[in-house]
């Protein structure tokens, strides 16, 4: 058990952070919801009420589909672009796909490689992209729920004004839909840039995401 | 994977038709409310229109008219009841068509009250209304 939960430390430490940060999420919206109320002379809703609430939703999934829209591009970008100096960089001579050989598919699998990976035609295509595609998927789907809660929640708003409702089509024109979207993008492509152009600089002795304490700044594609 | 999937696509199914469900139950007891509360009006039942009605409004008819909601009320120009054309609910708001009247709703402990009746739209900004909270 000690040692599952070793070997498994950075993803059952992030999952638990995550939890802890959704459920005080939802306690600090709750309360932030129901001051709203109060303001405008409404009754408080209860935390199950505002946790299967539109106004909940959305907040949740407009970080959400930025945070997958971030991994996607970094996923799918890095394997063209290139940061010299950067340890998020792959070396300056592989842009690309990269040789079957590097990859280790098809013939150059070796005895652990997984099954797709050995065999040929759609399954090693669609495994060889299934981690951008499905961040790209999961992007996508929580951009939708956004759009969706976020008109019901818009609409919410609008009704409170004493203004009619307006539909999912006429809601995706509106500046509400492109605020919540544009002010998570850009500070989820600050994060990306800073990370690229930060790490040619500077170090954390024992991170994966940092090159060694001692690399030249010049190394490119060097984990620590 | 096969047998996984049906479950899940059966209650996604049902959540979606109870959630229809509920929304359109909200939405028929918020045309429900706004009916009964013209009806009151029209029948110069000024009591009832009164206990239909959220409290900030009540107060603001009462503050601006100078006397109790019940008599204040009937003198509001409010239109006659009529059949409910629309009734749209978003999460604590309801906003009904009846007759030739736009009337918004709030949840209240005793239900869905109304918060403006007697409103006329003015295109982008909000309805003007005969009656209003706050």
């Amino acid at each position: 058990m000690r040692r599952f939960l070793r070997d498994n430390s950075l993803g059952l430490v992030f999952g638990l952070l995550f939890l802890a940060a959704l459920v005080g999420q939802a306690f600090a919206g709750h309360a932030d919801f129901n001051q709203q109320q109060l303001t405008e002379g409404l009754q408080p809703v209860s935390f199950g009420r505002y946790v299967t609430s539109a106004s909940f939703a959305v907040d949740v999934t407009e970080n959400w589909q930025s945070e997958y829209l971030q991994f996607f591009l970094y996923i799918f970008l890095t394997v063209w672009l290139l940061q010299r100096g950067s340890p998020e960089s792959k070396e300056l001579d592989k842009a690309g796909r990269e040789s079957d050989q590097d990859q280790l598919v098809g013939a150059h699998a070796t005895d652990t490689s997984p099954a797709w990976a050995r065999v040929g035609g759609l399954r090693q295509a669609l495994f060889s992209h299934s981690l951008g595609l499905v961040m790209g998927a999961i992007f996508l789907l929580s951009w939708l729920s956004q759009s969706i809660t976020g008109v019901a929640a818009y609409n919410e708003q609008q009704l409170g004004n004493l203004q009619d409702p307006v539909s999912w089509g006429q809601y995706l024109r509106q500046p509400d839909f492109w605020n919540r979207t544009l002010q998570n993008w850009q500070s989820e492509l600050l994060a990306v840039t800073s990370m690229v152009v930060l790490s040619i600089y500077l170090r954390q002795r024992g991170s994966s995401q940092s090159k060694p304490v001692g690399a030249a700044h010049t190394a490119t594609g060097v984990e620590g | 994977m096969r047998v996984a999937v049906a479950p899940v696509g059966t209650v996604l199914a049902v959540l979606a038709l109870t959630g229809c469900g509920a929304v359109t139950d909200r939405a028929d007891a918020a045309g429900d409310v706004a009916v009964r509360m013209l009806s009151a009006v029209a029948e110069k039942d000024g009591a009832g229109a009164c206990a239909l009605l959220a409290p900030d409004s009540a107060a603001e008819i009462e503050q601006s008219a100078d006397q109790p909601c019940a008599e204040a009320i009937l003198e509001e120009d409010l239109p006659a009841p009529g059949t409910v054309s629309a009734s749209d609910v978003y999460g604590q708001w309801a906003q009904v068509r009846v007759g030739g009247d736009t009337v918004f709703l709030a949840v209240f402990p005793g239900g869905w009250r109304v918060v403006a009746a007697g409103c006329h739209s003015r295109g982008e900004r909000p309805y003007d209304c005969a009656i209003q909270g706050g």
